[in-house]
């Protein structure tokens, strides 16, 4: 997938824009820390629980987009249909960050994550790395937009494990600015933020741009690839990805 | 279980425990503690831990502990499903069917321990249940997820057949949240009462033997301690102030907006707020006895009383639980029989699950104990459930005129004597037998004395006897009997009228008062009070009328006077009923739908008994007024039709939540016996049901407060100054005769 290192990028610098949501967590998961607790130890296991979640849920992407794709397989290319729509998604959402396009006025569900913050508090709070670990698991269920457009991505692999794998990257990319705004505290101005979520953009609108274009090839495809939808299902499909013995962590 | 049986209440959320199917008796009447359920029991846990180090965040880590393991369940799941998806390709190599092998055994790995981490205390709840000898759907739901963990067991060792694993641990876990989370709901209920409760301070400064102030404990205080109370704080008890003068704020025990100024001997009630005197009372009701505490039992009462239908509900459940199992075992072993074990345990688990009673059972309680401590914080004690229900219902409104459509404290009036008579004494006379009695034209004429000689008190050795709906009698010394009270009372005590007292001798108001004094065989004197209408009774009106409400006025006075208050509020009235007759007119009422009777609860206690629903005004210092069903705190007549449109409210709620149970329930189990549904859909379907249930409920503690002061208060000023300029237009003031 020559996507994943851009995804891993869009995790990376768009997890600029995660930290106006998630970074009061991190925050609170060190301050309300009980005191001579390895800080960036409790950190990186909240980040752990975190990648978590994210790929679970891009494994349940993946798998529903495998499940839609082997249903509808003799009426649509869903697998094609579902990676233009990611990749529609994507862009947009690239776009509007990046300022080309006007920025929609209603937000979903814009005051969960204080309601979060306080839901987790016993949990953030709470002493050793089982807490931290637990506040990482639900953090990674908070909604958020950036996460809803990659699980898109994620299930128009049409793979369980490639859905994982895409989630999980991106997770992995979300964790250094989390760690280090958890671990030290508001290092980044807004501006800074600014400039970084504006090149995060640009990242996603080029994944979604791949997405697209590889689910318009999908639907007219060359005469002797028709069965092969997807390069990558038989390469990892076979089990020697990396998700089978990690998803336990 | 048998409906004569005392109800029992969940010791956490305190809301009755749903009927069950029960056995034999319990074997001790120890002291067990019981919950309504296992979200209940866990929160509960949390709850009374939270002072202990850490033990409430490891109750709560069980369960993220537990989402944490089902997620990996629910990983290996799909990849066996992914496999099964692409069967031609999972089987093709020997390393695919390893790694299936691989995958099943990780299930039964990850899923062992969210058996050991939720199923404990469901577990630990039904077997409390069966120390109470009951038998709950719990116990089913338990079976069933033994039953799908034993199959998959079986399964995994022997290397062929379905594994459930994922079954077990999504149950376990939505079962788990949503007990939780309907846990915290129901606490809800009580959070009305609870804001209350918080009112009175914890501590108060009581005066000790060596004559200082010291801290002391609420609770410790007894009758006949001397406190103080600063400025800021709010009283803790019921008292009488012995020292220093304040400005209370009695909105929460009175609803009067304006502050009331207190001196020495005032009475003061516990909740109530101490705005700018530092003061000392003495104590004359003590922790638990007091205003806000008797406040607060009366609505716990109001709680125990099931209502219609609550006893519906509760009917319903006491079979359901022994029809389920019967349904439940049924489809399972039809299912097993065609589809194999596996399917027929799947079946039980989905029609227990799915039929599990918590949302019948909530339905009725949650949404009426919400309304009862929301219309508690607004000053509205309903006196059971029951009220509520039958509040909701009432068709026809009769409203008493003295005290309830008037102020009850008629404007200072005149005096007429007949000619020869001493002013002074007729007067003196007259405020001895009122003071004897409540009646808000008894306290005016008491209020008239007190006008002209300030510190008079009345006579102690006069014995008044009160006639309902005519007036007082009492044996004064050197006098005789004296009668005061309607014309009515003077014709039947045979007194003659002199001339200049002579009913066509006075020109009289319409709306106007007249009290007359005799003794020895003559009428001596003549009070005249104009009554004045509440500010507030247009608006109320015009609130009952929006309601469909059919208002009556239903009075013990003069025909004249009754129509000329009527008139002004553009209600029929029926006037010159004694206490019995009201009672009669309200039960021919009531033959064409429900009565509620809206009185000052003093001298109207027949009617507002003989009322389907009798509604008291005013009666925050007095709660002792129970003849009638619904106390309105406050004295204002705007409390009736919010009274009225919180109980539609409730009634709605109650009705839209039995509606909703019975609906998912009959239909999820339709669905679940043709082994159409999957247990996982049902134990979410079972957890977003009571979560909607108790949601819905919650909305009734949201209901709108009764208007807004500043602009009722607005309003109230404008009515009353139309009303002052109708009574000035209208005729000219009587001229006093004077001796």
């Amino acid at each position: 997938m020559i996507e994943l290192p851009l995804i891993f990028v869009g995790g990376l610098l768009g997890s600029a824009h995660c930290l106006g949501m998630c970074g009061p967590l991190a925050i609170s998961l060190s301050a309300g820390a009980p005191a001579g607790s390895n800080q960036l130890q409790r950190q990186l296991v909240f980040s752990v629980g975190r990648i978590f979640t994210y790929g679970f849920c891009g494994a349940a992407a993946g798998f529903g987009g495998a499940w839609l794709s082997n249903e509808s397989r003799t009426l649509v290319l869903s697998q094609a249909w579902l990676a233009i729509l990611a990749g529609v998604l994507l862009l947009l959402m690239g776009l509007v960050t990046a300022g080309v396009l006007p920025r929609p006025t209603a937000r979903l569900l814009g005051g969960l994550p204080c309601g979060a913050a306080v839901g987790l508090k016993t949990f953030l709070s709470a002493p050793g790395w089982l807490g931290a670990l637990i506040a990482g698991v639900f953090t990674g269920f908070i909604p958020c937009g950036l996460v809803y457009a990659f699980l898109l991505k994620a299930g128009s692999t049409g793979d369980m494990w490639l859905g994982w794998l895409t989630m999980a990257v991106f997770g992995l990319g979300t964790v250094p600015l989390m760690v280090l705004v958890g671990y030290g505290g508001q290092f980044l101005s807004v501006v800074s933020r600014a400039k970084i979520l504006h090149v995060a953009a640009w990242c996603i609108v080029l994944t979604g741009g791949i997405s697209v274009a590889r689910g318009v090839a999908q639907l007219n495809p060359p005469a002797e690839a028709v069965t092969a939808d997807c390069p990558f299902c038989e390469a990892e499909g076979q089990g020697n990805s990396p998700g089978v013995a990690t998803p336990g962590l | 279980m048998s409906n004569d049986a005392p109800p029992r209440y969940c010791d956490f959320c305190g809301l009755p425990l749903t009927a069950s199917f029960a056995f034999g008796h319990p074997r001790s009447k120890a002291a067990l503690e019981e919950y309504c359920c296992s979200g209940c029991q866990t929160v509960a846990s949390v709850e009374n831990s939270k002072q202990e180090n850490g033990a409430a965040a490891h109750q709560l880590l069980r369960l993220g502990l537990a989402v944490f393991f089902t997620m990996n369940v629910m990983v290996f799941t799909m990849a066996l499903w992914s496999q099964d998806i692409y069967a031609a390709e999972a089987f093709a190599t020997p390393l695919a069917s390893s790694l299936r092998g691989v995958f099943r055994w990780a299930s039964l790995l990850f899923s062992a321990p969210v058996l050991f981490l939720l199923g404990g205390p469901i577990a630990r709840g039904v077997w409390s249940a069966l120390r109470r000898r009951a038998i709950t759907t719990d116990l089913l739901i338990l079976l069933g997820i033994a039953a799908a963990y034993g199959y998959s067991v079986v399964s995994v060792v022997r290397d062929a057949g379905h594994v459930y694993f994922e079954v077990g641990a999504m149950v376990l876990v939505f079962v788990s949240i949503g007990r939780w989370l309907e846990a915290k709901g129901k606490l809800q209920t009580g959070e009305s009462l609870d804001a209350l409760a918080r009112l009175l301070p914890a501590k108060v400064q009581r005066l000790d033997d060596q004559g200082n102030f010291a801290e002391t404990a609420r609770k410790e205080v007894r009758t006949g301690d001397v406190l103080r109370v600063l400025p800021g704080e709010r009283f803790p008890v019921d008292g009488v102030l012995v020292g220093g003068q304040a400005l209370v704020d009695e909105h929460i025990v009175t609803g009067e907006s304006r502050y009331t100024e207190k001196t020495d001997g005032d009475t003061v009630y516990s909740g109530s707020l101490n705005v700018d005197g530092d003061v000392r009372i003495e104590v004359t009701a003590a922790d638990g006895n007091e205003t806000v505490s008797r406040i607060l039992n009366l609505v716990r009462q109001a709680r125990r009383e099931k209502g219609y239908h609550q006893r519906l509900a509760d009917r319903i459940a006491t079979w359901f639980v022994p029809a389920v199992c019967v349904i439940a075992i049924v489809a399972g072993w039809l299912q097993g029989q065609e589809h194999g074990l596996d399917r027929g345990i799947m079946t039980t688990l989905a029609v227990v699950l799915i039929s599990c009673p918590c949302a019948l059972g909530l339905a009725t309680p949650m949404a009426v104990w919400t309304a009862l401590g929301r219309a508690a914080r607004s000053g509205v004690l309903f006196r059971s459930g029951l009220v509520m229900e039958r509040l909701a219902t009432v068709q026809y409104a009769c409203f008493d005129k003295t005290g309830t459509l008037t102020t009850g404290k008629p404007s200072t009036g005149e005096l007429v004597v007949s000619v020869g008579e001493s002013r002074d004494y007729v007067r003196e006379t007259a405020a001895h037998l009122a003071a004897g009695s409540t009646h808000g034209l008894s306290q005016a004429i008491v209020h008239f004395q007190r006008q002209e000689i300030s510190d008079w008190r009345p006579s102690k050795d006069i014995a008044v006897e009160s006639l309902p709906g005519r007036g007082l009698m009492a044996e004064v010394a050197d006098v005789g009997p004296v009668v005061l009270g309607s014309r009515r009372l003077m014709d039947e005590n045979r007194l003659h009228w002199l001339d200049d007292l002579q009913p066509n001798a006075t020109e009289v108001e319409p709306s106007e008062h007249q009290v007359f004094i005799g003794w020895d065989g003559k009428v001596r004197g003549a009070f005249f009070f104009a009554e004045q209408l509440r500010p507030e009774a247009a608006e109320a009106f015009d609130a009952c009328r929006q309601l469909n409400l059919d208002l009556r006025m239903l009075t013990g006075d003069e025909q004249q006077r009754a129509i000329a208050i009527g008139n002004r509020l553009e209600i029929p009235t029926v006037s010159q009923q004694l206490p019995e007759e009201k009672a009669a007119t309200l039960q021919s009422l009531a033959q064409q739908g429900p009565v509620a009777m809206v009185g000052d609860g003093l001298n109207d206690a027949p009617a507002l008994a003989t009322a389907d629903v009798g509604v008291a005004l005013g009666c925050g210092a007095d709660l002792s007024r129970d003849t009638a069903g619904v106390c309105l705190l406050a004295d204002d007549l705007r409390g009736f039709p919010w009274a009225v449109g919180l109980a539609r409210e409730t009634l709605r709620v109650v009705k839209q939540n039995l509606f909703w149970a019975f609906a998912y329930n009959i239909c999820g189990i339709a669905l679940a016996t043709t082994g159409r549904l999957n247990p996982i859909w049902a134990a979410l379907a079972m957890a977003i049901s009571s979560i909607m249930v108790v949601g819905n409920s919650l909305r009734l503690g949201r209901y709108p407060e009764l208007g807004n002061h500043s602009e009722a208060e607005e309003s109230s000023d404008k009515l009353r100054s139309t009303i002052n300029q109708k009574t000035e237009s209208s005729q000219p003031r009587l001229v006093t005769t004077a001796p």
